[in-house]
């Protein structure tokens, strides 16, 4: 086991007994759990700085402090753009931020734990975030105790430059943090700037990473989602419910937002579009116009064969709404997700269904449809239009409730039905 | 083209996909009407963008405001004291200064815009430990010496006002300490600033107090130095005043606070110009003021608030103490709040631990220990009896100008660094500018110094 601080006070000698000072380590990233030290980077005694592959490591020797390579002159000249590309461990790791996925926060690395392999292979293990390891940098390594406790496991940390632009677009899905619920990913990039926390978005496969998106405060969606490019960014808005697509798109410049809404499938565009012809307080500007309803003349079974393709994408599912027929839309009743799992395969769906139904209107003031909705004691409501009762929406609970209760640390309310 | 007339509910059917129709709308013409895929529609969701001078006054709004109280005990005793002091003579530095600090706090707006980060954090990130352990030195020296300022103007106006600051200094440091860590400073701030509005009779007074316009000029656009030890030290107090290491680092995380991305910079660049100017324009009129009383009427020693307040009497004649008591008191608690804040955010942020008042204490105990620390030691030091007051705050801010070249090389350097800047980083004029600045406050800091270690050796340079 080597610290980090301690390895950057050794020196580089090959057989020739050239010698030179290692100055840095290039690690793969993402390649798996505890990365590998790829690369050295030393500075030789003319003050170039060269490269050299970790493979040509054939000693080291910690009580001397060296590293004895095959021969120094076969490394390469390091040039500043390739270095771009690379994982640093001092340029890039140590002092950065990083996140703690066990204890679900941020720190700092102020030191690193190397692990040897076999033949003489180095892995990053372990971050040291402790105050004894400033106090290990400061004193150039003389003060070596190491706490065990301290240390955080390398496998539970997510390391991120703050470069959107630099990494791949869901290169990220080896990371643990994927693993986490939506909402407390979206916490943690919440902790970190926004260049990061765009970064992480970036590398997160994309259908969690609109997840994520939707979830955190609004004025941070609208930093990351200018740091993305045209692509990624209309992407977001495809896979993003759309009246909180809605939201965020309404903030956008209105050049940016008329180019995304182009740029965007016919449906998709359509559905925001429609979200922001209502204003923000009222009903039609908080529901969301992703339901699931089917004409009253189906049967049971029928309408489960048909319904099958539309309930993949939606995020509000628990009620099927009935309706005369597709194009007029007029509502005529609901259905429960489970009473179309349960009744009887020949019923019509008019038959079974819940026949008196309250509605709201578009226009209808928010939060006074949000304190009907929590009164009614029912999960959604639906929106019809006042002339023709036709279908335009629903109203969920998790929408309301943030019209009623303060503010939940920013965050964008609980999210029950996504 | 098709009619661009209203087309409200006359959508036709097929185009519609998933969506409904929309309902009668009701009849107020809000939002906007763009033209997607050739369809007009009007989109009431979207505001339109205020324009012209309404959009000015609310982008820069609370900024003026902040900046006004940023005339704090520390700047108010430097300022006052230049005025009766040398009269007009020191007004060519505020002049210079304006445009420094105008881009010192620029670049750091640029810095926080661009990053998303604070200004340790930057530091530990580019320089590693021990330069960050250094820099958390300064600021917190730095830091202490302007929460005590702020403690001392509690006094001083509380005693003006005729409550001993036994009294005052105690109180009101729990009440801030509370106030911030209990939620509710946010309403309590907006007081703090309404009392500090008091120092707009400043301006008012320097007009009043008729002033020799002529001499005014010259002080203003002819730089004259005294070569003696006083005039060195209060130019290097007027240094530190000015550009305050604390405003800086403050404005830095306000600007990342403000959620500023870098794609749309340019309001804060105005934001920070207009702020800076704004305030110098303040100081410039205290001066004046002070002049026009205390100066031309050979007084030229200030050592209590009482002796600064007669700057106000043009204005508002034997009411001036109290009138100056209010503004002192506003500005020392609003500024008393904020800086073992800002130190608070500074540090914890250099060392990766949690932080923000919502925490609850064990997670951040790092954070709520500078803080209190900083109020324990200002509003203790404060108490101490029989210490000449304005002195001692001039001398806090000559402190400030002698530890603020430190922080301006950090800020350039980082500025310059284009990975973390990107295309926000410093054109060769600003650099020119930046380490110019630099330059000016070094030598006038090496000057002031070097003379005063002389003179403890008994050599007296002037």
């Amino acid at each position: 086991m080597l610290m980090l601080s301690y390895l950057l006070r050794f020196q580089v000698t090959d057989e020739k007994q050239n010698s030179a000072k290692l100055t840095d380590l290039s690690v793969a990233l993402l390649d798996a759990d505890y990365p590998n030290v790829t690369q050295m980077l030393f500075l030789t005694s003319e003050n170039k700085s060269m490269r050299l592959d970790w493979s040509a490591v054939k000693a080291i020797d910690p009580k001397r402090r060296k590293i004895l390579v095959e021969d120094l002159n076969a490394a390469a000249e390091c040039v500043p753009d390739e270095i771009r590309g690379d994982v640093l461990l001092k340029h890039d790791v140590l002092d950065a931020l990083i996140l703690d996925l066990l204890n679900r926060r941020t720190t700092r690395a102020s030191d690193l734990l190397l692990e040897e392999q076999e033949n003489f292979g180095l892995r990053l293990r372990a971050v040291d975030a402790s105050f004894g390891a400033m106090v290990r940098r400061v004193s150039f390594g003389y003060y070596k105790r190491i706490n065990e406790k301290e240390l955080y496991d390398w496998k539970y940390v997510e390391f991120l430059r703050g470069d959107p632009s630099g990494v791949e677009n869901g290169a990220g899905y080896r990371l643990r943090i994927t693993r986490l619920p939506v909402g407390e990913i979206a916490q943690l990039a919440s902790y970190v700037p926004y260049l990061h926390a765009a970064e992480l978005l970036t590398l997160l496969p994309d259908p969690q990473a609109a997840d994520v998106l939707e979830t955190l405060p609004i004025e941070r969606q609208v930093q990351i989602i200018e740091e993305f490019s045209e692509r990624e960014a209309v992407k977001m808005f495809e896979l993003m419910a759309p009246n909180l697509a809605a939201d965020l798109i309404a903030r956008l410049h209105t050049a940016t937002m008329k180019r995304y809404l182009e740029r965007l499938p016919k449906k998709k565009s359509e559905r925001i579009i429609n979200l922001l012809r209502y204003q923000e307080d009222t009903v039609g500007g908080v529901m969301t116009n992703d339901m699931i309803y089917a004409s009253g003349d189906l049967t049971v079974a029928e309408a489960r064969e048909k319904l099958r393709e539309p309930l993949k994408e939606p995020d509000f599912v628990e009620l099927v709404f009935v309706v005369d027929d597709e194009t007029s839309r007029r509502l005529r009743g609901v259905i429960s997700l489970r009473q179309l799992l349960i009744e009887d395969d020949d019923c019509r769906l008019e038959e079974v269904m819940h026949p008196f139904v309250q509605s709201l209107n578009p226009d209808d003031s928010a939060i006074d449809a949000a304190y009907r909705l929590a009164g009614t004691q029912l999960n959604a409501m639906p929106v019809t239009t006042a002339e023709e009762g036709k279908l335009v929406g629903v109203m969920t609970i998790d929408a309301a409730i943030p019209l009623i209760t303060p503010a939940t640390g920013g965050m964008q309310g609980v999210r029950i039905f996504s | 083209m098709p009619n661009q007339g209203n087309l409200e509910g006359l959508e036709p059917i097929e185009e519609i996909d998933a969506a409904g129709l929309i309902p009668t709308p009701r009849t107020t013409e809000t939002g906007l009407r763009i033209n997607i895929r050739g369809r007009s529609i009007r989109l009431r969701r979207l505001r339109r963008p205020p324009k012209g001078l309404l959009r000015w006054l609310l982008i820069l709004g609370p900024g003026l405001i902040a900046t006004s109280a940023g005339n704090d005990a520390g700047g108010i005793a430097t300022y006052s004291s230049a005025g009766a002091k040398f009269g007009y003579q020191l007004i060519w530095v505020m002049v210079v200064l304006t445009l420094s600090f105008a881009i010192v706090q620029e670049m750091c707006a640029r810095l926080g815009a661009a990053t998303g980060r604070g200004l340790l954090d930057l530091i530990r990130e580019r320089f590693g430990v021990g330069w960050t352990l250094f820099a958390v030195a300064i600021i917190v020296v730095a830091n202490s010496g302007v929460t005590l300022s702020e403690f001392v103007g509690i006094g001083a106006a509380s005693e003006l006002l005729g409550v001993s600051r036994y009294i005052s200094v105690p109180v009101c440091a729990v009440l801030l300490w509370y106030l911030v860590i209990f939620g509710s400073y946010a309403k309590v701030e907006k007081i703090f600033l309404l009392m500090t509005l008091v120092f707009f009779a400043y301006p008012i007074a320097a007009i009043m107090g008729k002033p020799d316009w002529s001499a005014v000029a010259e002080g203003a656009f002819i730089p004259r130095i005294q070569w003696n030890s006083e005039y060195i030290f209060l130019l290097v107090g007027v240094l530190g005043t000015t550009i305050t290491p604390y405003i800086q680092i403050f404005q830095q995380s306000s600007t990342v606070e403000r959620g500023a991305a870098r794609r749309h910079y340019g309001d804060e660049r105005v934001d920070a110009y207009v702020g800076s100017v704004f305030s110098n324009t303040m100081s410039v009129a205290m001066i004046i003021a002070t002049a026009a009383t205390l100066y031309v009427a050979g007084q030229n020693d200030i050592t209590s608030a009482a002796d600064a307040a007669k700057a106000l009497e043009p204005v508002v004649g034997s009411a001036a103490k109290y009138l100056f008591a209010v503004g002192l008191l506003g500005a020392s608690l609003l500024a008393g709040a904020v800086l073992p804040l800002a130190t608070a955010y500074a540090v914890s942020e250099a060392f990766g631990v949690p932080k923000g008042v919502n925490l609850d204490f064990r997670r951040g105990r790092t954070f709520f220990t500078i803080f209190t620390a900083l109020i324990v030691f200002g509003a203790a030091v404060a108490l101490i009896p029989n210490v000449p007051i304005f002195p001692l705050l001039v001398g806090i801010q000559v402190l400030n100008g002698v530890l603020l070249p430190i922080i301006l090389v950090f800020i350039l350097l980082l500025i310059n660094n284009e990975r973390l800047t990107g295309d926000l980083k410093n054109t060769p004029i600003y650099n020119v500018l930046g380490w110019g600045t630099f330059a000016l406050i070094t030598t006038a800091v090496v000057v002031m110094l070097g003379g005063q270690i002389l003179e403890l050796l008994g050599i007296k340079l002037f």
